[in-house]
């Protein structure tokens, strides 16, 4: 089970470690950037009732809400050489670096794709309508008034999500990413000092995280700003019912 | 490569006997999380001295870190607080690592939802209980919880759903649950593919199941407000 335990190995290894956060980071931003284009792609053909395409649009979203995401990763990692393998396209040599993202850019489609479509659908028809009557046209309508009030409402869903998904990339190293986690591994391989580098990780994980938190906190109210004070102190997050 | 679908069958009836396992270890940590999150709340709720700080740093802390670092925390943090006691520890299955960490993963998850649902419940009807002549614990236990939790369904339905999925990690520290019988197979087999699409079914169906069951769950609990307006 390795040595005894040191504390002062964990501040050796935090620098060590954060070192290899901008792949986390890197998977992260192209995963949320991909992940939000498939989302609105797929909000609309749910919202535009497109036929067929929506009921694929259904079962693409139960599917990827219906299986853990090391499942999914393993799928895209075996799954996409052998189809792409029909088109006579070789994916042997990719780093598995881009089968995480594929993962995580479909994984993050689905759930964005339904946090989009709820906040839009929670427009009041009457915005529309009103728009139409001061004479906006359509597209004016849905970048003034639609999406502004859609985005405030989605935002808290989408920060945790956000949130959701870089305690995910932790698992990109079982298909052997060099990321923190990847990095940790060998660590371990090499210095049998297993809880001691679990405790620099989550040091580290953490404090993005808070990082990360307070600044969509900021946002959040910058978002909330024309509402009246009540309404935005509600805290955002959990959804709340009715 | 082509598919072999044969063996996704073949496979499927492999991994089914690993459900109990995965059911087992999603939710043993759910129910002890419940128990763990509902005191954490009250002591929240409530501000208790020294003790509201510190369950405040641990509902931020799990929730800010993947679950697959509790499980290694706990995997190589507790037999080393255990050292001196009395216990052979190699006797320990190491399930009882992954409930033990996951429940306190539930715990602080469990702990924000109840929160959030508890918060749900307007003052005024709170406020009206003790006027009847109810003590705290009646106002908690009839007027605050029956409606905190029917309000919670959803939430409580997202989290049994995630830790059913966060248990697919415990194949790492190998135990046998369905992502670990479905390595395994594919191992076996050299058909990973295959493996993980059955394992990628069961999963679904499983998931399936538990959102049907909630929304029955929900209409129930909530029949409440149904009737009330």
């Amino acid at each position: 089970m390795g040595k005894a335990f040191d504390p002062g190995l964990i501040f050796d290894f935090i620098p060590t470690l954060a070192k290899f956060l901008d792949i986390t980071l890197v998977i992260l931003f192209f995963s949320i950037l991909f992940g939000i284009m498939l989302g609105i792609a797929t909000a609309m053909l749910r919202l535009f009732r497109i036929p067929v395409l929506r009921q694929l649009a259904a079962i693409y979203i139960s599917f990827i809400r219906g299986t853990p995401i090391i499942i999914q990763l393993f799928l895209v990692y075996y799954g996409l050489p052998a189809l792409l393998n029909l088109f006579g396209i070789d994916l042997s040599r990719i780093d598995a670096l881009y089968f995480v993202i594929v993962t995580y850019s479909l994984s993050n489609g689905a759930v964005f794709a339904e946090i989009i479509r709820s906040a839009i659908s929670a427009i009041d028809q009457g915005q529309t309508e009103a728009a139409y009557t001061i004479g906006m046209t359509r597209r004016q309508n849905f970048f003034r008034i639609i999406f502004p009030q859609a985005a405030r409402i989605a935002f808290p869903n989408m920060a945790n999500s956000v949130i959701g998904s870089l305690k995910d990339t932790s698992l990109a190293f079982t298909i052997g990413v060099m990321d923190m986690m990847g990095r940790g591994e060998t660590l371990i391989a090499s210095s049998a000092h297993a809880l001691e580098v679990y405790i620099a990780l989550s040091v580290i994980y953490y404090v993005v995280v808070i990082v990360l938190e307070k600044g969509f906190k900021l946002y959040e109210k910058r978002l909330n700003r024309y509402q009246p004070e009540e309404l935005a102190a509600v805290e955002g997050g959990i959804p709340v019912g009715h | 490569m082509a598919i072999d679908f044969a063996f996704i069958w073949t496979a499927f009836k492999e991994i089914l006997k690993a459900v109990p396992l995965t059911l087992l270890l999603a939710f043993t940590p759910i129910i002890a999380g419940f128990l763990i999150g509902l005191a954490v709340t009250m002591i929240r709720t409530y501000n208790t001295k020294f003790l509201a700080p510190a369950a405040n740093f641990y509902v931020s802390f799990f929730r800010g870190t993947p679950a697959i670092l509790h499980i290694m925390l706990i995997y190589f943090g507790l037999p080393m607080l255990l050292e001196e006691m009395p216990i052979n520890l190699n006797q320990v299955p190491i399930a009882l690592f992954v409930i033990i960490a996951l429940s306190l993963t539930a715990g602080a998850y469990l702990s924000e939802i109840i929160r959030s649902g508890i918060a749900s419940v307007s003052k005024g009807e709170i406020e009206a209980a003790y006027t009847v002549g109810m003590h705290t614990f009646q106002v908690l236990k009839r007027i605050i919880l029956p409606q905190a939790l029917a309000q919670s369904v959803p939430n409580f339905t997202n989290i049994v759903i995630g830790f059913l999925h966060t248990t697919s990690i415990a194949f790492l520290v190998s135990q046998t649950e369905v992502t670990g019988a479905a390595n395994i197979v594919a191992a076996q087999n050299l058909k990973y593919l295959e493996a993980f699409i059955a394992a990628g079914i069961i999963y679904w169906v499983i998931t399936l199941i538990i959102e049907a069951l909630s929304s029955v769950i929900e209409r129930k609990a909530k029949a409440y407000s149904r009737t009330a307006i």
